[in-house]
């Protein structure tokens, strides 16, 4: 037998050996990770003045399933474990694939806190009945009621529009106005959107069948589709490129894409921000779809108050600006400013329906997508 | 009496292990499969209305085409490559395996990047020769033919791999016999080259289209839909795992077809080394126009599925460098091929009891067995993922209880550790070490092992000292083939990680989702990197093997 291989054969030995100590060395703790961390805990806990060690000692973990995956993310949970020795231990997942992980765990799961886009998900978490119902002054003096659900199982963290961007050499705002008027024969090959198998149009869809009602939402989707420029294809960002290269001329998108794009390290990427427009439609009637990203403690947690503390401590202006202008939404928080970027688009008024409703009427517009031309 | 001694010779160490892994694998193919049978829902109608027709058409074509131009391309390199000597061969022997590094994913939001109004080419031509492109349609790729262009350049690989190794050790005698009855390079081609390898050719192409039907992150982007994009809009968005298993069933059974038919066009015909004054094919030189052409056509495909995309990834890494690098990478490097090398060898291990196994011991269990452990291939990844987290579940709890009773408080949490993420990765790509394995089983064939038998060495004995040594290249192909899968892999890793772990790939695919393509690239660059430094380091082991 060769040398080299012999090597191999000896490497899968020693790994399958060494996957069965990984297995069993990590039964007293959760994970590898942790057992690091909580080494660290107790030397920092020998340093520590007496007073601190009670806390220290009883600190604990926050166990976080999270679909939120900015750089920033990370240095928030370094400044919570520094602030209250709260260890934060992550997943990072899409949110309907959490959910489903949550599903099949049950009782048994390790999540203590859900962090998700989109109120759509959300409302999928609850209905499932992953998450508790939440009583802390510091969260309802933080985040708005309309924010929030009904039964406080879940709270916003950041907002995002879902808007109009349109190509500022050929389109004057002021022929915008709102969804509806979009759908007219003057904007007849003029449309750019992604398909409608994303949450976000899924979402948007949701709200509209709120305000119209099933049929004039369908309508919609119909005449949308038939005044796109090209088959929905790509990202939301790929749509602001296509407005750039003059494929169409208005494109539905979330606010913060234009953000990033403005902020981006590639000067490409810059030309297409600074050449698109933000329009708000619908300002003088039922507003602009807004959808948030928020987060709730799971039903079967098994350290609810480090749960709650967390929560709290994203709730609070420091976490919620760096959260917000982590990917230029913006903050839930509003005593929290704006970032410069999202701040120059203006204000504008936001459709007034509870962000339940996204989620109730999902499978819906599931449904309303798949019978129209949108695909 | 006879009835036992016959159980006996049966159930043997081999037999035994074979089961318990084909049971392992079967388990969630049942859960699939059971489903298909189940009442359908509301959803099922409508999705049989409105999409299916679609799903089905979106995929056929797909395939059909991906696997068609892999065919072509993965087995005229290998042609020109084994048989002509032309400027650079020997770097191209084994760079043209490189595309493999490239997760398919990446590739495509690559090309989109680089060829969109605000991408590297379009900004070069109007900033630097002041050309400006009104039709943006010679530039969009976000399409069915698109996403069949990114399928082949980073699949082909597949089928260059598996027919170089099957050729490369093919005796010359076979092609300079049909060269002196007089035929000509493309009569030898198609007449001897193309009908030998058609197992070789078959297996590759097998394994491009079980990547293409499981593929979700190019069609989603490009807004294809095909099936794997309608059983995750069925499952999440409809919410309906029944209707959604229903689909992942129906391109299960896609799959046995496909599977199906490579048994067939294989045929029953094996073709082992016949002589042991076995003589590897000597590459001939080429001279004049015919070596550039050899060359250039190498380079092509070489500058399209590696160079220009790396690139462009390198470009990105550079812009993006300052803002993303973080020591953190190191530990995903390591995190990455910690998890992909010990995966890998288990299925290499696993690979070769099992193969050894139906190789030796005629019947139909042994021939069922060896169809069944390449199912994994074939399921949806999400549906595995279900199946091994509610199997580990169900372990856990058991473990929980067991430990209770003993009054102990030290009960394994197997789902928070590595376990139960190695596990699903096992059954996912046995497929693909097996079918390395087990082609190098085929051509061995039976006269060494017969011997060694013969002369009274036991059969692990002979394993060892004969089948083995022999198999070294297989063990190394299915190897790399399998870490590379690995490192590039997404659903599972993605459902089934443990607190606090990322790889490379899942890294590269948050950024890349969420419309990040610059941020992303230097996660995609470290998967190529390593996977660029295996392939390399393997080709150099086996040329020196040799």
């Amino acid at each position: 037998m060769s040398k080299s291989l012999k090597s191999v054969l000896f490497f899968a030995v020693m790994s399958l050996l060494l996957l069965v100590a990984v297995a069993c060395g990590n039964g007293d703790s959760d994970a590898a990770e942790s057992n690091e961390q909580d080494q660290e805990d107790a030397q920092v806990e020998d340093d520590a003045t007496e007073e601190d060690e009670a806390t220290a000692e009883d600190a604990g973990v926050v166990n976080l399933y999270t679909s939120r995956h900015y750089d920033t993310d990370r240095e928030l949970y370094d400044l919570f474990t520094e602030e209250t020795g709260i260890v934060v231990n992550v997943i990072e997942g899409s949110g309907p694939e959490l959910i489903e992980r949550m599903n099949i765990e049950g009782e048994a799961t390790e999540a203590d806190v859900f962090i998700t886009a989109d109120a759509g998900n959300l409302h999928v978490a609850k209905m499932d009945d992953l998450f508790q119902p939440i009583e802390s002054e510091v969260l309802f003096n933080n985040i708005p009621e309309n924010l929030r659900d009904a039964d406080n199982q879940w709270f916003g963290l950041t907002q995002r529009a879902r808007v109009f961007v349109y190509a500022k050499d050929r389109v004057d705002p002021s022929e915008l106005s709102t969804y509806e008027a979009i759908t007219g024969p003057e904007w007849e090959g003029r449309l750019l959107a992604r398909t409608s198998e994303n949450m976000y149009n899924i979402s948007i869809m949701a709200s509209f069948i709120e305000l119209w009602g099933e049929e004039a939402a369908e309508e919609w989707a119909n005449g949308f589709a038939n005044n796109m420029a090209r088959d929905p294809q790509g990202g939301d960002t790929d749509q602001a490129r296509a407005v750039v290269a003059g494929e169409g001329d208005v494109a539905l998108m979330n606010t913060y894409y234009i953000g990033r794009l403005l902020n981006s390290e590639d000067p490409g990427d810059v030309e297409v921000g600074e050449a698109v427009g933000v329009f708000f439609p619908n300002q003088e009637t039922t507003g602009t779809h807004v959808n948030i990203s928020g987060a709730g403690v799971t039903k079967h947690s098994k350290n609810v108050e480090n749960a709650i503390k967390f929560l709290e401590f994203l709730s609070g202006e420091h976490a919620q600006q760096v959260f917000a202008e982590g990917n230029n939404e913006y903050p839930a928080n509003p005593n929290v400013p704006w970032s410069d970027t999202v701040a120059a688009w203006g204000e504008f008024k936001a459709q007034d329906i509870n962000l339940t409703v996204l989620g109730e009427n999902q499978q819906e517009a599931i449904r309303i997508f798949d019978r129209s031309g949108w695909r | 009496m006879r009835l036992v001694q016959n159980a006996k010779e049966h159930l043997n160490i081999w037999a035994l292990l074979s089961l318990a892994f084909i049971f392992i694998i079967l388990i969630p193919n049942l859960l699939i499969g059971f489903n298909l049978f189940t009442e359908p829902t509301e959803n099922w109608a409508h999705i049989k209305e409105y999409l299916l027709i679609d799903y089905i058409k979106n995929t056929v074509v797909i395939i059909t085409f991906t696997a068609l131009f892999t065919m072509i391309i993965g087995t005229s390199l290998v042609w020109i490559i084994v048989n002509y000597q032309f400027p650079l061969r020997n770097f191209f022997r084994w760079a043209l395996i490189l595309p493999l590094a490239i997760p398919a994913y990446i590739g495509a939001y690559t090309y989109q990047g680089m060829l969109n109004y605000s991408g590297t080419i379009q900004t070069t031509l109007r900033n630097t020769f002041d050309i400006h492109v009104t039709s943006q349609k010679f530039f969009n790729i976000m399409n069915i033919p698109g996403a069949i262009f990114i399928f082949t350049i980073f699949l082909y690989p597949y089928v260059y791999v598996i027919m170089k190794g099957f050729l490369e050790n093919q005796s010359a005698s076979l092609f300079e016999n049909a060269r002196l009855l007089g035929g000509g390079p493309f009569k030898i081609f198609f007449r001897a080259g193309l009908p030998l390898s058609r197992a070789a050719i078959t297996g590759g192409v097998v394994l491009v289209i079980l990547e293409v039907l499981n593929d979700y992150g190019v069609v989603n982007y490009f807004g294809i839909q095909t099936f794997s994009t309608a059983i995750f809009r069925t499952w999440y968005g409809l919410r309906d795992l029944d209707a959604a298993l229903k689909l992942a069933g129906i391109l299960m059974f896609i799959v046995i077809i496909v599977l199906v038919l490579e048994r067939l066009i294989r045929g029953k015909k094996s073709y082992s080394y016949s002589s042991a004054n076995f003589r590897p094919i000597v590459a001939q030189p080429i001279e004049g126009y015919k070596k550039w052409i050899a060359f250039s056509y190498c380079l092509l495909i070489f500058g399209i599925a590696f160079i220009i995309p790396v690139l462009q990834l390198i470009y990105w890494s550079i812009m993006t460098y300052e803002r993303i690098w973080s020591s953190e990478f190191l530990t995903l490097v390591y995190n990455s091929v910690f998890v992909a090398s010990i995966a890998a060898s288990i299925i290499v291990v696993i690979a070769l009891i099992v193969g050894n196994y139906t190789r030796l011991h005629k019947g139909l269990f042994p021939k069922v067995a060896a169809r069944v452990i390449t199912l994994g291939y074939s399921i949806p990844g999400a549906a595995i993922a279900i199946a091994v987290i509610t199997l580990f579940v169900a372990i856990d709890g058991y473990t929980a209880a067991i430990a209770e009773f003993f009054n102990s408080n030290s009960a394994i949490v197997l789902r928070t550790t590595l376990v139960m993420l190695t596990s699903a990765y096992i059954i996912r790509f046995l497929a693909v070490g097996y079918n390395a394995i087990e082609a190098g089983f085929e051509k061995i064939g039976y006269s060494y092992t017969e011997a060694s038998r013969g002369l009274g060495s036991s059969t692990i004995k002979t394993f060892f000292r004969v089948d083995i040594p022999m198999l070294k290249g297989a063990i190394f192909g299915g190897f790399i083939l399998v870490f590379v899968d690995i490192l590039k892999e997404l659903p599972l890793t993605l459902f089934l990680q443990p607190f606090n772990f990322s790889t490379l790939a899942t890294q590269a695919y948050r950024y890349a989702h969420d419309e990040m393509v610059q941020e992303a690239a230097l996660a995609s660059m470290l998967i190529i990197l390593v996977s660029g430094l295996c392939i390399f380091y393997f080709h150099k082991v086996l040329d020196k093997n040799k």
